[in-house]
């Protein structure tokens, strides 16, 4: 049995954040004001129609179709973490599996109003339910990615019953309304055998269920390029270079959290350096298998030089898109790699700075991807205006691409400040069955 | 029958559809009605007969003054229009044949098709394009526009059934549907479609009027918009409006089923497999599968030069 | 050899410039009974309004408006602007003449414009000249009612046969000599088919006819034949014929495809896509179902 002040100091550490404090509402106000910036972009699109944007009739997909990509790439972490990694026993990784499903929730949540803000009318959103066809692929697209919301959705809430119980029994601070809803969404929870039999083999069911999802909501978003016979997109291996690529957007994602929730949230105790060496290392395992199929992807076109496959080679390894081609591939993947293969670079800090470039090289990344085959298609671009030939985002565009990373902030704040992002439940029951000394103690 | 004898017909049933609803059913069965089927001399006489398309597809001749003209509302109209625009016309399957040893950059296609459609310049159903494809190939003229592929890539994608293929051939694209996710444009190896970026040109001046799924009229913004094989006029028995155009007889349009094309320009029906037997006609990409309902003859003993501005503009390209 | 093929290339070089300065000077040859050819329609602003629609669709991409200058330039010859003097100064027979043969870039509308059509364009030519003072032709236009044609097809060689008679008050009077084309109806105009004939002795003229021409469901083909006479006039007739190949193409959107509508995609992905669906809509019920247990289970 486990001494009671050992479970009360870890069930206030771990309660601690949920609260509204004044760093809370500042961070909100700037997020709220920030986003009805945005919003305000948005609604000159809505007015004025997507020519707002710098995307035209050759480059037509742009910055939007680039993040949407990039949302739904992060947001296969939670899979990843909580499934795959805990359906196989990792143990290191239980700790962190609610923070990559917050993550995974919010990204993927967020990616459906991406595509939204993509489209010429977005007031007939509801004729892809009305008039489907079922040979789409984005009808496919969001039947998995709403599919893919709710089965995350509902893998962050199972496990968290217990911990909704404790959060109602032990926030005695919070407003009632507050504790009125984590009684109800507690079910009545009383740690029973039954109970714990029934949500172990419910979680474990909606594990299983949530990999292939997953994997088909980035195959099926490979799909929306590789199904067309554009060069550059006509790839055979889309669908796996996509869901590698994932997993290292995820991965840094995931780091980035974790290094802001272990020092904002106090939790050294519990997301350590050691979980940090271990996503280290998983960020490493990921990105080799990422680097893998871009070989794939860029050595096999520039071997045959076929017509205009080699002209989308030329223009990413030393044309007009090389400074960002080459950036993206070794300061955003090879680079990070080789550093993390060092113990030394497995460390918090360093981990976080790394994080945030694999991060901001995975978005860059999407956006090679998605802009550059637009440019050079089959016949010539002829008899219109220069900006038709030539993609320049525009600043509205750029706001309304920023947009979503608000909402994902805003959505993962909210989260994290009603409910625990570290599991008391599991942290409670890992304590009993393999006791560790805890720093402070 | 010549195109010209054809005329009175698109005026009255354009007329009654867009503006006053359609025919009495009465006044159809009541008698005065004979079917079109009828010698050629004699219905030229009757001044005061008009021709009409029922429902049912039959074209059928009757009496102007036992007419009873039914208004109907704007929806039923457009619910008319939107399912006429669906079924096609039946028994065709459209070809164009486009004769690129003929071509030398007139545009005059490109701005009938622009006017026609209110389309914005920059914005083209047609585009003549310059190529060449190797640096010793000889350069010439393509004009291109939606292929009306058999096996269309645009179609397969579309989420909402808003772009779709109709039994006579035709690609289409329903405005009232399009939710402008522009899949489509990403599709089409031909670059053949085009999205209302802004505001249509003739927004305001078109704001009344019945949407036809055939003429892509009104064009809406945030909709996709492209070639139409002027489904419009092919309904009337007259060859689309860049065909008409064409001053230099590079188009051939017609029904494959008859084995005949028309030459836009001279006007001159002639064999549509013969034509391409005899002069190598070919498709574009065919290599993509897409199967066009578009040949092209090729620049075989070009009839014009290649303009030299044009020419310098592709050596930069080809380099 | 290489003296004849300098030979060859000089009088190429006399031919080309012949032509250009022939097009140049815009001279046609025409001959002097056609030159003097009149309408027998009286041109009245009803025919002019007509002969405007044909203009509007079938000249004015070339020609341009009249009086406004605005024909294309980029032709070879540059075509002239109707109201123009060059143009006016031309017999109406002259006009006819050049609207029904045409010459290079100048299509020949013989084939597509009936007779009487190319008069009414001549009409509306001429709506731009005040001077102009019509002079009737004499021919009777009535008189094309006597033609009586008679088309018969033989199937073994494949050959339409033509007879062209009028019933004249005082008998029957065979059309010889006269020229005769006969054309398939199709959808955007006329196809013709052999070449045109001449009337024999007895106003009889033979075809041949192809063995591949699609017809419609039945093989029914439109068979349009015309003939030109002196006295008669252009008489055309149209009759339908079951020479055709019978032809009943189904529409293009039948077969189960990738592309076509929802009721119409392949078998397995309705299958895969319709599983898939229930398939969650269970598993949703499940879970749904293990939540409600809990809760159960806590009240006991």
């Amino acid at each position: 049995m486990l001494d009671p002040t050992r479970i009360d100091k870890i069930t206030s550490d771990l309660l601690r954040p949920i609260r509204i404090n004044n760093a809370f509402k500042l961070w909100m106000t700037v997020l709220i004001v920030a986003l009805v910036i945005c919003l305000y972009a948005y609604t000159l699109q809505l007015k004025n129609g997507l020519g707002v944007a710098g995307i035209r009739d050759y480059v037509s997909w742009g910055m939007y179709i680039s993040n949407f990509v990039f949302f739904v790439a992060t947001s296969l972490i939670g899979m990843l973490i909580s499934a795959v990694l805990g359906l196989s026993g990792v143990k290191w990784a239980a700790p962190l599996a609610r923070i990559a499903e917050i993550i995974a929730l919010a990204f993927a949540m967020v990616a459906g109003l991406v595509i939204v803000s993509d489209m010429g009318r977005p007031d007939r959103l509801l004729y892809v339910i009305i008039h489907g066809r079922i040979q789409s692929p984005i009808v496919w697209d969001i039947t998995v990615v709403s599919t893919y919301v709710i089965i995350s959705a509902l893998l962050l809430y199972l496990p968290l019953i217990p911990d909704l119980k404790i959060c109602a029994d032990k926030l005695e601070k919070a407003p009632k309304i507050q504790r009125d809803i984590y009684k109800i969404l507690s079910l009545n929870w009383n740690g029973s055998p039954e109970q714990q039999k029934i949500i172990s083999q419910a979680t474990r069911a909606l594990a299983i269920f949530i990999i292939p999802i997953a994997l088909a909501i980035h195959t099926v978003t490979s799909w929306l390029f590789a199904n067309t016979s554009r060069a550059g997109w006509d790839s055979t291996v889309f669908g796996p270079y996509f869901v590698s690529g994932a997993f290292v957007c995820g991965s840094a994602a995931v780091i980035i959290a974790m290094y802001f929730y272990r020092y904002n949230y106090k939790l050294q105790d519990y997301i350590t350096d050691s979980h940090f060496d271990n996503m280290g290392k998983l960020l490493v395992l990921v990105s080799v298998v990422y680097i893998y199929f871009n070989l794939n992807e860029y050595m096999v076109p520039y071997y045959k030089m076929k017509k205009f496959e080699a002209i989308g080679i030329h223009e990413l390894f030393s044309g007009v898109h090389a400074f960002l081609f080459w950036s993206t591939q070794i300061l955003g993947l090879v680079l990070p790699t080789i550093l993390l293969l060092f113990k030394g670079m497995r460390k918090p800090f360093p981990m976080m700075i790394i994080g945030i470039f694999v991060l901001v090289g995975g978005w860059f990344k999407r956006y090679i991807i998605v802009v550059p085959p637009q440019e050079h298609p089959y016949l010539p671009i002829q008899n219109v205006p220069m900006n038709f030939k030539i993609y320049t985002p525009t600043l509205t565009e750029i706001l309304i691409t920023v947009a979503p990373f608000i909402l994902v902030l805003m959505i993962i704040t909210i989260l994290s400040k009603v409910i625990p992002i570290v599991s008391i439940h599991e942290t409670l029951e890992e304590e009993i069955e393999n006791p560790k000394p805890l720093k402070g103690m | 029958m010549s195109e010209q004898e054809e005329k009175p017909k698109k005026k009255t049933r354009r007329e009654f559809l867009q503006e006053l609803g359609y025919v009495g059913v009465g006044a159809l069965i009541g008698g005065s009605a004979i079917f079109a089927g009828v010698n050629y001399d004699k219905r030229k006489k009757q001044v005061d007969r008009i021709k009409v398309l029922t429902a049912e597809n039959e074209l059928i001749e009757i009496d102007k003054n036992g007419v009873t003209k039914v208004v109907k509302s704007k929806k039923e109209i457009l619910t008319y229009l939107q399912k006429e625009g669906r079924e096609g016309i039946p028994g065709k399957r459209w070809v164009m044949v486009l004769d690129l040893s003929k071509c030398k950059n007139a545009q005059r296609c490109m701005a009938a098709c622009q006017s026609s459609h209110h389309l914005r310049p920059e914005q083209s159903h047609i585009n003549t394009l310059k190529m060449q494809e190797s640096i010793n190939t000889p350069p010439y003229y393509l004009p291109k526009q939606c292929q009306h592929c058999d096996n269309p890539p645009c179609v397969a994608v579309c989420p909402v059934d808003a772009t779709y293929k109709r039994p006579d051939g035709i690609v289409l694209i329903d405005n009232e549907r399009c939710i402008g996710c522009r899949f489509c444009i990403a599709a089409c190896p031909y670059s053949a479609r085009t999205l209302n970026w802004t505001k249509p040109l003739h927004d305001d001046e078109d704001k009344d009027k019945t949407y036809n799924v055939e003429l892509n009229v009104p064009q809406r913004k945030g909709t996709i918009t492209k070639c139409l094989f002027s489904a419009d006029r092919l309904r009337d028995g007259k060859l689309p409006y860049c065909v008409s155009a064409c001053p230099n007889g590079v188009f051939y349009f017609g029904d494959e089923n008859e084995d005949a094309v028309t030459n836009g320009t001279t006007k001159v029906t002639v064999r549509f497999k013969k034509l391409l037997a005899d002069n190598g006609g070919y498709q574009l990409m065919p290599e993509l599968g897409t199967k066009p309902r578009i040949y092209y003859l090729p620049p075989k003993g070009k009839t014009y030069p290649f303009q030299e501005k044009d020419k310098a503009l592709l050596d930069k390209e080809l380099e | 050899m290489f003296k004849k093929n300098i030979g060859i290339k000089i009088s190429t070089i006399i031919l080309v410039s012949l032509f250009s300065l022939q097009a140049f000077a815009q001279a046609w040859t025409i001959p002097a009974e056609l030159k003097a050819k009149t309408s027998y329609i009286p041109f009245t602003s009803s025919t002019s309004k007509e002969g405007e629609d044909t203009y509007t669709k079938n000249c004015m991409s070339c020609h341009g408006n009249p009086g406004k200058g605005n024909s294309m330039k980029a032709l070879n010859p540059i075509p002239p602007d109707l109201a123009g003097k060059v143009t006016q100064q031309r017999t109406d027979g002259d006009l006819f003449y050049i609207i029904t043969t045409g010459r290079g870039v100048m299509p020949s509308f013989k084939d597509v414009f009936p007779e009487q059509e190319r008069w009414k364009l001549i009409s509306y030519i001429r709506s731009f000249n005040r001077q102009y003072v019509q002079v009737l032709s004499t021919f009777n236009p009535q008189k094309a009612k006597l033609v009586k044609f008679d088309i018969t097809y033989n199937a073994v060689n494949h050959l339409v046969r033509v007879a062209v008679k009028a019933t004249e008050k005082t008998g029957m009077v065979v059309l010889k000599n006269d020229s005769v084309d006969i054309y398939a109806k199709r959808y955007f105009g006329r196809l013709q088919f052999d070449n045109g004939m001449i009337t024999d002795k007895d106003g009889i003229a033979y075809f041949k006819f192809p063995t591949d021409l699609p017809g419609d469901k039945a093989g029914n083909v439109e068979v349009i034949a015309r003939v030109t006479d002196d006295n008669y006039g252009e008489v055309t007739y149209q009759t339908r014929m079951k020479i055709g190949v019978p032809t009943d193409k189904p529409g293009l959107t039948e077969q189960r495809a990738i592309w076509n509508v929802v009721s119409k995609s392949p078998i397995w992905l309705v299958v895969v896509f319709t599983s898939g669906i229930l398939f969650l809509g269970l598993f949703l019920l499940y879970i749904g179902f293990s939540l409600w247990k809990i809760r159960k289970i806590g009240t006991l």
